[in-house]
């Protein structure tokens, strides 16, 4: 980008923050609305239908649905032909049992599932009409997606069939997410979600399942793979028996394994699965391994334009860019060969639990961020 | 006696049916009306926020409804004001307003101070204490009042799960409803059985009306204005909107207690007024309950005092800042 139209670009950023100020409580008002909608994977039509009636609401002409349930809107540009995509994910790990309502004080959102990610749901819902009122008008077509059955078993599944069957010219894409602000993830590891099931019969004297379960992951530990390629296992979930004085005839763990290398993962896959079949026994003991979601590595250099701007809008609204970890969504975009970024909206605290927390005082930079961002891209950042 | 099932049909909505905002205002404009939100709160910091945000950006920013939201306060402890007038509601002190008049706590008494505050020609209460707040709370009530002239007071109903614990809970509450008040109404007013909820704390109501009406100070206010505007203007100037659901505080049977009382001697005094029944003693405000303490029961008293404001329309300054003639 030149250098002048540069500056002039990271002034108007500069200035963002205050101009939004006056559509704050738009996006609370959102976001509560979002929020106490509950909308685990694979349960978010009600989500999506709201968020349909949003993007009607603001005087989107094109919106639809899809298959596995996204929610489209697109905000035509003054140029058109090309289209830059702003997307967010829009199940939460709550179930639909729990109790969604939000509280919101002057400095603070509380509530299940408010920055991961009720809060970018409620941001593409207000886009269209932060933009307008700034008075800034894209030459690309804006698309703005809401994509479901992204999380556990979703596996981007929503976002994914979104790339794959749109035929809209993609320059880029931003996902968007609650949390954390400075968020910048522009590569994905190769990655391998995994459930393994124990299950002993009721009949004759065999472990517990737990016992079982428990060998499986001392062994899994133990394979070779791990630390080479910073290959690495995170142990999440764990589930099993009923009942303190009986043994428990049912086990599962859930755990990913996450590499810099394809192959080291399919590797895995495969040591994983022989585990699996090496600790099952013909006498009543059953491990099933199964796989419930995977990425591959990809992504943007470190020196790609994308990021180089975003760097540099960022650090303009005093935001410290964090590209330590990496977003599987990447992946989903690097398959496609479009170029893409996560960013954060804001800070929050005790993430995925009922009490997640934001914080109000970043937001209006994080939706800044955003929007310098998207500016900077139709500016041809990307080209 | 009004048909009640023609009245249900007629008079009983649901808020889906006034989807469309635009419309409603279109209409509002057109007859030249302003609306008022009132929130009558006691130390609601919590929810508080949420319902000013949500009023304010959907029902004045995105569809100008609402021409002012108004917090009127009891005095809270929290930061209940705090919060309000940071997320843009107008917040008043109830003792503030027509200080001349004293001072009474009790939520009827931030109903009957907003009458002289708020400048709207429809006044919409809603408690503060609603959890699952949404715009519908207020439009779902003011609509029948936009669309039929003949309508004076609209109440919501509810299917009301209580927020007992982290999951919603699918039904209950509505107790002193059904083992107190309906047990009347069908005793002494039979067709306001036909208010599905007439404890609830949401309701839109013409000022002409609310002027004109007394105003007890604690538990009696609903009961009372069902009786008085039934009296008044007949079943006919009710409509009801079913609201869906509402998440709220769970009350305990004590508590409830004391609202029964304070609702029973509101209703006494109308039973007096309107000659149904005159040989009533002299009813002690003292509510007489139960506890054990090491093994020995002991009484528990609590006063419920159910004084009541007078309408409105009789106060001078009231009279005098809507440009009436003295009384």
């Amino acid at each position: 980008m030149h250098a002048r139209k540069e500056e002039a670009l990271l002034a108007r950023v500069r200035r963002l923050p205050t101009e939004l100020e006056p559509f704050r409580e738009l996006l609370l008002a959102n976001l509560v609305m979002f929020g106490e909608i509950p909308a685990p994977t694979f349960g978010e039509e009600e989500r999506i239908r709201f968020l349909q009636q949003r993007f009607t609401e603001c005087g989107l002409q094109n919106t639809s649905t899809d298959e596995v349930g996204n929610g489209v809107g697109i905000l035509p540009g003054r140029s058109g032909g090309r289209s830059i995509l702003v997307a967010a994910h829009a199940d939460t790990p709550f179930s639909a049992t729990v109790n969604h309502t939000l509280s919101l004080l002057p400095d603070l959102v509380t509530g299940p599932g408010v920055a991961d990610n009720s809060i970018g749901m409620a941001l593409l819902a207000t886009l269209p009409t932060l933009l307008e009122g700034l008075d800034i008008h894209l030459e690309s077509d804006l698309v703005l997606l809401g994509h479901a059955r992204s999380l556990g078993r979703g596996n981007l599944q929503g976002l994914r069939f979104f790339l794959e069957h749109s035929e809209l010219p993609l320059r880029a894409g931003l996902s968007v997410e609650g949390a954390q602000l400075g968020r910048l993830h522009y590569t994905s590891k190769a990655t391998l979600g995994g459930e393994v099931t124990v299950e002993v019969d009721e009949e004759g004297e065999l472990p517990s399942a737990i016992a079982v379960l428990n060998d499986f992951i001392d062994a899994l530990q133990s394979l070779p793979q791990l630390g080479e390629e910073n290959t690495e296992l995170v142990l999440g979930v764990v589930e099993g028996g009923t009942s303190f004085k009986t043994a428990a005839r049912r086990a599962a763990l859930c755990f990913q394994v996450r590499s810099d290398s394809d192959e080291r993962v399919e590797a895995m896959g495969r040591a994983i699965e022989a585990l699996a079949h090496d600790l099952s026994r013909p006498t009543g003991i059953t491990v099933r391994f199964e796989i419930i979601a995977n990425s591959h590595a990809g992504g943007l250099a470190d020196d790609h334009e994308l990021i180089l701007q975003a760097r540099r809008v960022m650090t303009s609204l005093g935001i410290q860019p964090q590209a330590g970890c990496c977003s599987s969504a990447a992946s989903s975009f690097a398959e496609k060969g479009v170029p893409a970024l996560t960013l954060g909206l804001t800070r929050a605290r005790r993430l995925n639990q009922p009490d997640e927390t934001i914080e109000l005082g970043p937001l209006m930079r994080g939706v800044a961020q955003l929007i310098g961002i998207l500016m900077a891209i139709d500016g041809g950042c990307c080209d | 006696m009004t048909d009640i099932n023609q009245w249900l049909s007629t008079n009983t909505f649901h808020h889906s049916q006034f989807w469309d905002l635009m419309r409603l205002i279109e209409e509002k404009e057109k007859q030249g009306l302003t609306i008022s939100l009132c929130i009558p709160t006691l130390n609601e910091e919590k929810t508080i926020g949420k319902e000013v945000v949500l009023f304010k950006s959907e029902l004045m920013d995105r569809y100008p409804l609402l021409d002012e939201i108004a917090v009127i306060d009891s005095g809270s402890t929290d930061r209940t004001l705090e919060v309000a007038a940071a997320f843009g509601a107008d917040v008043y002190l109830s003792a503030d307003i027509l200080p001349e008049m004293g001072y009474k706590r009790g939520k009827g008494e931030n109903l009957w101070k907003a009458i002289h505050q708020l400048r709207g020609d429809i006044l919409v209460y809603v408690d503060a204490d609603i959890k699952n707040i949404h715009p519908r709370f207020a439009y779902g009530l003011i609509a029948p009042l936009i669309y039929r002239p003949e309508v004076k007071y609209v109440k919501a109903f509810y299917d009301r799960p209580l927020a007992l614990s982290g999951e919603i809970r699918p039904s209950g509450g509505g107790r002193v409803t059904e083992i107190l008040v309906r047990p009347l109404f069908s005793l002494f007013f039979p067709e306001l059985t036909a208010i599905i909820q007439p404890l609830s704390g949401e309701y839109a109501v013409r000022r002409e009306v609310l002027e004109r009406i007394s105003f007890p100070i604690g538990y009696g206010v609903e009961t009372s204005h069902l009786i008085d505007v039934y009296k008044l203007w007949g079943l006919e100037a009710f409509a009801q909107t079913d609201l869906d659901q509402r998440v709220h505080r769970h009350q305990s049977t004590r508590d409830l207690g004391k609202m029964a009382l304070g609702i029973l001697r509101t209703f006494f005094k109308r039973l007096r007024r309107h000659d149904i029944l005159h040989e009533l003693p002299e009813l002690p405000a003292i509510l007489r309950q139960f506890q054990v303490r090491d093994g020995h029961y002991e009484q528990v008293l609590y006063e419920i005092q159910e004084e009541e404001r007078p309408p409105m329309i009789e106060i001078p300054a009231y009279r005098e800042r809507r440009g009436l003639a003295p009384a």
